[in-house]
Parts: C-alpha cells; sequence; structure tokens
C-alpha cells in the first residue's frame, strides 16, 4: 500500500510542478477562479486516467474520487462524492469509490476555513493574496464545519469539468460534433445513431485534453443525486471491522510505543528511579526522553511497551503551575468579568443611555462551564517511518495531513534529523471533534522514529494519557446584562465573556508565531445575536490564560456563548413575562430565515402544550458555520431531581442539503455531544493536573440517557453551510430553559447535573441540591 | 501454547497467559475489528462473544479463553460474507458515523438479540452499556429493534 500510494503522490507532486492550471476550469467566477490553482494536467497512472486532483476514471469504468477532507464520521467522502457524481452525470453507486489524496495539492487547501468565505464568492485584492499565501502552505485541514461549503463549488466543478472532456474525447471517436452527444449512465451517447461509448474506454483520451476553464454546473431542476438520501460509501466496511484506523495501521518490521506525559503541563521529566529496570522488561528495545516532557517505552507489541509504561517511576520536575486548580481559575475567571481593559468585539448604538431608559427593569446573570474534552473513541495515536535515506513516510487519523507532515518535521527535529522529504497518510477518524488537528502524538512518533530509522513505530496513547492530555475546550465565565423597554424586550443587551484564547493556545503550538489572544474572535462567537432586534448592544471578551493547552472543540466559542446568551434570552422573556418561543419571534422580526426555523421547531415540539407536572420544554437556537439551528429539549425532573432528557427536536437550515441521511445524523450526534457536556461533562485541575483519567470519571451519555431526536431539514435554495457542528450550540440552553421550566429553578453552570452510578455502567444524571 | 477457536478457526497462540485477549486477537492473530477504547472494561469498544457472551477482551487474560470459542465483529457474517441481521439492521439504519466503537456494539447487540429475542428498551438500556462518542445511540435503538423483527421473520 505505502509504495503505491507514495508513487501516486510523486506523480501528483511531479505533475503539479509542470505548473498547469487543470482546476483553473474548476475555479469558476471569484478571484479563486482566476489564478492557477496547480492542480496537475490530465495524466494516466497504470489503468487510471487522472483527469484532474479530484476524479480517475479507470478502464473499467469505475470513478475513484479524491476527497481532500478527513472521514471522521461526518459523512463527507460520500457528500463529496456524490457531488462529482451529479456534474460527471453517473448514478450513485459501487462504481464511486472514495480516496483521501496523498499529495499536499494547493487546490486542495481549505480556504473556505482561513478565509471565511465560499471560494466561488472569493473576491479581491486581499483574499487572492491570502489564497495564494494559503496554498503555498498547503493549508489542507477539515475542521470548522467547512468541507461541504469550501468544497461545493471545486467538486462540482471538477465533475462537470471531467464531463467535458469526456465528451470532446467522444466526440473525436465519433467524428462528430459535441453538442450531438449527451451523457447518461456513465456513457457519452451519440442519439441520431444510437452510438454509445463507455466512460472507461473514453478516459484516456479525455485525459489528454485541455480542461476546460468554466465548465457550466447543472441548474437545480436537472439534479438526481444532490438532495437524495444516499447510502454512505463507508459504512459497509463498517459494520464489518475493516476500515483502517490510524491505531490499525500494521507495517513489516514495525515497534510500538507506550509514553507517560508531565502530569502537570509544562513538566518536564527529572529521572527516572527504575529505567534499567524497564529496560530489560519484556520486549522492550527503547526508554526514551521525548523533549524533555515525556518518556516513552517503545517495545515489539504495544500491550508490552505499556505495561513497562506501567512500571515506570518517574520523577517529575515541579513546575509553578502546580498550585493551579479549577477553583483557582474560577476565580481569575470570574474576576476578570469586573476587570478592566476588556476587547470590544461590538459596539452598537448608545448603550449606556439605552441602559439608563430601561434602568427599571434590567437582567443579569452569571454563567459558567469547565474545561471539557473531546475523549475520541481512538485515542491519540500515529506511525512513523524514517528511513536511512532521510525520507520519511507517517500515517495518522488526522484532521490535517499538513500538521501531519508539521509533526514529523518537529519531532524529528528534537532527534536533530531533518527529513529530505515526507509523505503522510490520514486513515478513518475514530473520531476527532477538533482534537486531531493537533500534531502532539505525531511529533513524538517522529522522534523515536528517528531513533529507530528504517523501522516504523506506532505511538498509541492509552486511555489515560489521552484523558490527561487533552488539547481542551476552555472553562468560561460570562455576564450579560439587559435593559427591557416597555414591551419587554430588550433596549440594550451587553455581554462579557472571560475565557483563554483558542487561536492563540492553539497556533502557538504548531506556528513560530501565535495571534495576540486578545480579542479573539472564537472567544466570542455565539454572543452577539445579530439576529435578533435589539437597539443597542455590546460584546467584549477577556483573555484568562492558564497553564492548559486549549483547542478546537466541536463549535468552540458558541459551546459556551449559546448556552450563555440562549439562557440569558430565556432569563429576559421570564422577566418580561412572555413566552420563550413568542418572545423570540418578536426578536427575530428582521430575521425571516432565523424565524422559520423556530417555527417549525416549536410546531414539531407542540409548543404550547400541556406537560406532565416534572415535565419541561426549553427552546434555544443559533446560527453558527453558515447554518441556523433551533432545538427544543424536553426533560422530566423526578422528586429526587433526576433528571432524563427525552427528546429533542431540531430544525436546521444548511442551506442546500447534499445527503440528508448525513446532515441528520450530524445533527443527532451533536445533540449527543452537547447534550453530554450540558449534563455530565467537566475536566478538573488539581495541582496543576487533570483529574479525570477514563470514562469512569469523565463519564459520557450511553444508550440509557440518550435522547430521543427528531430531525427536520428546512428546504433551501441557498448555499450549503456547516453540519457537523451547528447542532451543538443550541442544546445546552435549550436544557437548561427546560429545567427552569419545570422546576422554577435557572441553572447557570456546567454541567448542569451530578453524575451517579447505578449498577455496572450506568448513570443517571441527578440535579444538585438548591442551597438553603 | 493456548488453544483456542477464533471465528471458527482453531488457533495456537505463543503469547503471555497474562496478555488481554484484545492484544493477542489484534498483535497476535491479526484481528483489526476489536478495538481498544479505555483498557478498563467501560466502553466495549473491545467486545466479544466468548462461547457467546459478549465480553470485554481488554480486560480478559488469554489463559481465561483457553479451549473457548470466540467471536470478533469480523466472524459475525455469514457464508460468503453474507450479513447477519444485526448488520444488515446496522446497515439499514446508516447506524455507524466514525465507525470505530460500532465492532463492540455489534457484538454486544448480537449477544442481546441471540438470549433475548425480543428485548423491550429498558432491557436494552439495561444491556447494551457501549460508549459511542459520534451520539449514533437513536439510530443503534432503532437498529437493535429492526434487527430484533428481522430475526423473528427469518
Amino acid at each position: 500500500m505505502a509504495r503505491i500510494l507514495s508513487r501516486r503522490a510523486f506523480l501528483f507532486t511531479g505533475a503539479a510542478l509542470g505548473g498547469t492550471a487543470l482546476v483553473a476550469g474548476v475555479a469558476g467566477t471569484g478571484y479563486l477562479a482566476t489564478v492557477d490553482m496547480d492542480g496537475p494536467d490530465g495524466f494516466v497512472d497504470g489503468n487510471r486516467a487522472v483527469l484532474n486532483a479530484f476524479l480517475a476514471i479507470q478502464e473499467d469504468g469505475r470513478v475513484v474520487i479524491q476527497v481532500p477532507r478527513t472521514e471522521m464520521g461526518q459523512g463527507i467522502h460520500t457528500g463529496m462524492a456524490m457531488l462529482v457524481a451529479e456534474e460527471l452525470d453517473i448514478p450513485f453507486d459501487d462504481r464511486i469509490s472514495v480516496e483521501h489524496p496523498t499529495g499536499l495539492l494547493p487546490v486542495y487547501t481549505n480556504y473556505a476555513l482561513s478565509l471565511r468565505t465560499r471560494p466561488e464568492d472569493a473576491r479581491g485584492p486581499l483574499l487572492w493574496a491570502g489564497q495564494r499565501a494559503l496554498g503555498l502552505v498547503p493549508l489542507i485541514v477539515t475542521g470548522g464545519s467547512s468541507s461541504t461549503y469550501g468544497l461545493w463549488f471545486p467538486m462540482r466543478s471538477a465533475g462537470a469539468a471531467a464531463r467535458h472532456m469526456l465528451l470532446a474525447a467522444g466526440a473525436a471517436r465519433l467524428g462528430v460534433p459535441v453538442a450531438e452527444l449527451t451523457t447518461s449512465d456513465g456513457l457519452v451517447r451519440h442519439a441520431a445513431t444510437g452510438r454509445a461509448i463507455a466512460y472507461g474506454a473514453l478516459a484516456r483520451d479525455a485525459a489528454r485534453l485541455p480542461p476546460p476553464r468554466n465548465p457550466a454546473l447543472r441548474p437545480v431542476s436537472a439534479w438526481r443525486v444532490i438532495g437524495t438520501p444516499q447510502r454512505r460509501v463507508d459504512i459497509p466496511d463498517k459494520i464489518r471491522g475493516k476500515p483502517v484506523f490510524g491505531i490499525d495501521v500494521v507495517l513489516p518490521d514495525m515497534l510500538h510505543a507506550a509514553i507517560r506525559q508531565a502530569p502537570v503541563f509544562g513538566g518536564t521529566v527529572a529521572g527516572v528511579a527504575n529505567m534499567a529496570e524497564i529496560r530489560r522488561a519484556p520486549g522492550v528495545v527503547d526508554v526514551a526522553v521525548i523533549d524533555g516532557k515525556s518518556l516513552a517505552v517503545v517495545a515489539s507489541s504495544w500491550w508490552q511497551a505499556e505495561t513497562a509504561a506501567q512500571g515506570l517511576r518517574i520523577d517529575w520536575a515541579a513546575t509553578e503551575a502546580a498550585h493551579v486548580s479549577s477553583a483557582s481559575l474560577g476565580v481569575a475567571l470570574r474576576g476578570a468579568l469586573d476587570a478592566g481593559g476588556a476587547h470590544v468585539h461590538l459596539q452598537q448604538g448608545d448603550l449606556s443611555a439605552s441602559f439608563a431608559l430601561g434602568q427599571e427593569r434590567v437582567v443579569s446573570a452569571t454563567y459558567e462551564v469547565p474545561f471539557v474534552t473531546h475523549a475520541c473513541m481512538e485515542t491519540m495515536n500515529a506511525t512513523v517511518l524514517i528511513r536511512q535515506d532521510g525520507s520519511a513516510e507517517a500515517w495518522s487519523s488526522t484532521q490535517s495531513p499538513m500538521t501531519l507532515r508539521w509533526g514529523v518535521n518537529r519531532g524529528a527535529g528534537w532527534a536533530g534529523v531533518e527529513p529530505t522529504s515526507v509523505i503522510g497518510h490520514v486513515t478513518m477518524n475514530g473520531g476527532a471533534f477538533g482534537r486531531r488537528n493537533e500534531f502532539d502524538a505525531v511529533a513524538q512518533a517522529a522522534f523515536l522514529a528517528a531513533r529507530h530509522r528504517g523501522r516504523p513505530v506506532k505511538l498509541l496513547w492509552s486511555r489515560e494519557q489521552d484523558m490527561t492530555h487533552g488539547t481542551y475546550r476552555s472553562h468560561a465565565a460570562a455576564r450579560l446584562r439587559a435593559a427591557l423597554g416597555p414591551d419587554g424586550l430588550p433596549v440594550a443587551y451587553d455581554a462579557m465573556v472571560a475565557a483563554q484564547s483558542l487561536q492563540n493556545s492553539a497556533m502557538g503550538r504548531s506556528l513560530p508565531f501565535a495571534p495576540s489572544p486578545h480579542g479573539d474572535r472564537l472567544t466570542a462567537e455565539g454572543l452577539d445575536k445579530s439576529y435578533y432586534a435589539i437597539p443597542s448592544r455590546r460584546v467584549r471578551s477577556q483573555h484568562v490564560p492558564s497553564h492548559l493547552p486549549i483547542g478546537f472543540w466541536r463549535a468552540n466559542g458558541y459551546s459556551f456563548n449559546t448556552f450563555f446568551s440562549e439562557s440569558f434570552i430565556d432569563e429576559c422573556a421570564l422577566a418580561a413575562g412572555q413566552d420563550p418561543v413568542a418572545y423570540r419571534r418578536r426578536l427575530l422580526r428582521d430575521s425571516p430565515r432565523h424565524l422559520a426555523v423556530l417555527e417549525r421547531v416549536a410546531v414539531l415540539a407542540g409548543w404550547g402544550s400541556l406537560l406532565p407536572p416534572g415535565r419541561g420544554r426549553g427552546v434555544a437556537l443559533e446560527e453558527s458555520f453558515l447554518s441556523i439551528v433551533a432545538q427544543v429539549a424536553e426533560v422530566t425532573v423526578a422528586d429526587d431531581g433526576e433528571v432524563t432528557l427525552d427528546r429533542v427536536l431540531c430544525v436546521a437550515d444548511v442551506g442546500i442539503v447534499v445527503n440528508p441521511d448525513s446532515v441528520a445524523a450530524q445533527m443527532e450526534g451533536s445533540i449527543v455531544f452537547g447534550a453530554t457536556a450540558a449534563l455530565m461533562n467537566a475536566i478538573t485541575i488539581e495541582s496543576g493536573a487533570v483529574a479525570e483519567t477514563n470514562f469512569h470519571d469523565f463519564p459520557v451519555q450511553r444508550l440509557a440517557n440518550a435522547p430521543e431526536v427528531i430531525v427536520e431539514l428546512i428546504r433551501s435554495e441557498l448555499p450549503p453551510g456547516g453540519a457537523g457542528e451547528p447542532g451543538t450550540p443550541p442544546v445546552a440552553p435549550a436544557i437548561a430553559n427546560a429545567i427552569a421550566n419545570a422546576t422554577g429553578r435557572r441553572l447557570r453552570r456546567l454541567p448542569l447535573a451530578i453524575t451517579e452510578t447505578i449498577g455496572e455502567r450506568r448513570t443517571r444524571s441527578v440535579l444538585a441540591k438548591e442551597p438553603s | 501454547m493456548i488453544s483456542l477457536t477464533v471465528n471458527d478457526t482453531a488457533v495456537r497462540v505463543s503469547a503471555p497467559p497474562d496478555k488481554p485477549l484484545l492484544w493477542v486477537l489484534r498483535e497476535d492473530l491479526g484481528l483489526l475489528g476489536p478495538k481498544y477504547g479505555c483498557g478498563v472494561a467501560q466502553c466495549g469498544a473491545c467486545r466479544v462473544l466468548i462461547d457467546g457472551v459478549s465480553t470485554p477482551s481488554c480486560v480478559t487474560p488469554l489463559a481465561e479463553v483457553e479451549g473457548a470459542s470466540v467471536v470478533t465483529v469480523e466472524g459475525l457474517s455469514g457464508v460468503e460474507g453474507a450479513l447477519s441481521a444485526v448488520q444488515q439492521a446496522w446497515l439499514e439504519e446508516q447506524v455507524p458515523q466514525c465507525g470505530f466503537c460500532q465492532p463492540g456494539f455489534l457484538v454486544a447487540v448480537t449477544a442481546l438479540l441471540d438470549r433475548n429475542p425480543n428485548p423491550s428498551d429498558a432491557e436494552i438500556n439495561e444491556a447494551i452499556t457501549n460508549i459511542c462518542r459520534c451520539g449514533t445511540y437513536p439510530r443503534i435503538r432503532r437498529a437493535i429493534h429492526r434487527a430484533a423483527a428481522a430475526r423473528v421473520q427469518g
């Protein structure tokens, strides 16, 4: 496998260096369209005719689609293949297969995420320059729910360009004008003579033709694939235990490694009391300190490596952070809400005048959330091979082949080795949620590989290492204030959040420079409520540093700010004596798209119908990642405080839906993920270290806790938005609002409940007693 | 050497008797379907059938399965790879997202339906304690009921 993938990578790269503009055609209208996209011209590779960077056709007619985004459960390989199939005019069936490309072509760059614009909308010299710079990196990453809206235009254009090339090849073969030809079912047809040629028989000729500059895309009315529920291409293997995740990479002569990292972030290894003994343990071939911060045991099997690592008696050097706790960080957070010097993200209208006007009815509330971690089912791992000649190859369940390469270079550098080349293979990801943008495990594996040149080294973190060495969603606190006018609606809205900057922390780990932590937009996203008609508003943030690494986590700032803001809007509605849906309806008077989503979820939930005692309903809405989602949560709170999340009704407007079943699945998963965080999750810092170690003390929802979920998608002809994350932000406030509705108690701190164990591996959520 | 049957094939393994079955399957027998998720019988990603009983293989020493019949996710399909009723229901409901935990669910549900062909939701909640971080639970519940119905008819 490695050899074939390597060869293809070489071919792609080689062709790219030839420097032609394959997918110039792909680009269409905006500025991104007019520049050379650095993809390869068509070429023939064995039995494959590669028509462009996104697709190849085999002699047997099979179509192989290159999707430069990571499949981590969101179904992106299927959705992207559907886009190509639509434009290539082939049925969406098992003649299609999907691969993650190995070559790091600039055309695979995620412009949408980094420039915050759809490629087809990109215009202006700044975006042009940004696109060129990012293409040089190239910044290939899966995240920010951006894959569909970022590749919506390029993938369809790639399919359309290929179809045009096939038509041109068919015209030449048949000696007729292109205008007399049509396509269907993988054939080029000449109706007048009844002749037809299969794509597979034309592909080699087509690969030698120049790609069209601006291939026309099918109109909505002609779509046969987009918008229809299609079975996922990755599921048949997944029900047979066949897919290769990072943990499943097996290579000849491979070594296995286990690791122990400094319990306190930033800590270092002072010494090992029993190094000689561990080196003699069964199967152990090496014990190494990595970058001063961790110890790895390398052995001939992972079980031997991990068993030996469990016996390590490591002295960790004390650090200043050893006195830090969640309690002390909470004090700092809440203190920052009152401190000066906050960054102002947004200021509209005359806030103080509005507060003066509405001073008789001022609502104010303070909220707080803890650190949380991803707890991907597949723990962090990477496999790296560095050969004697300096060439390197890496395999990992990563969200980014770019950070995979950076990680190899970083780790090899610790060993004084500079790889001459790095080929990265992106495997299936066993959960990601933002965690797999990081290259920590990759760098560690690369360091070990540099010590064992010529042998692949697979490093796998134990669950305990994974739990205690995450890149966490920041803890955060916020204070929100509103002055209500005579009609009960806010005339002024003032939001202040304190959290640790995500962009500063994440980029500081991978780049030689990091953006200022102050004014990080990811700290404040979800607070502005721009779709609500409020005359004056202000959004501010404070950066509160800690020694913890902060990382991307499903929906980032929205994961806490929407809890704050949508809980608060509910508090405003109740203070005004109004129904929470009716209140939001009035606030959405200038936002018809949002209003439609709210109205629909209210109908779906039977909002307003009577519930038995002890039950409650809560609503919340958010626009994030270019999509709008509203949810109604239904809870039951028993006399002893046990809270059960019975149902979540979800309505989403994600624009045009590519694969409805995948979007629904993402909403379902987002709801379970968000509800788990809302009711159960906390990462606690004690003496500078993470206290939780495994699923017994970091409980998550299981089948018994999970709610019934009903999802409905709004029909739209607007371009697609994101789907992987927008379902998460509304869950926590919807649940908190439902608990308030059921009990009259307003809970302003996550997790909302205490998790109690009931029997083997089962839990229940119980509300804390009210402070008397 | 320890002898056992894995997916209907007799095997002899020369691994330490205290090596967990999970790592014997993955490292000595090349069966990568069972997954490491927690190492402490919390998550269920490693579940296999041992003489028909769903068991977390990460805490089961090799010595304990001497002479036993072990079935992994790879062994759930019938002749010529025909999907089992549980696998077919998983396909119909499009259950997996990332798919990492699903081998353990498929095994646990197979064992459940073997001993209780028509489980209630409460019985499902009691029996299926695996973890899925992608949150496929609503589909898993539907798929269990679908598989139960198919097995009754089939």
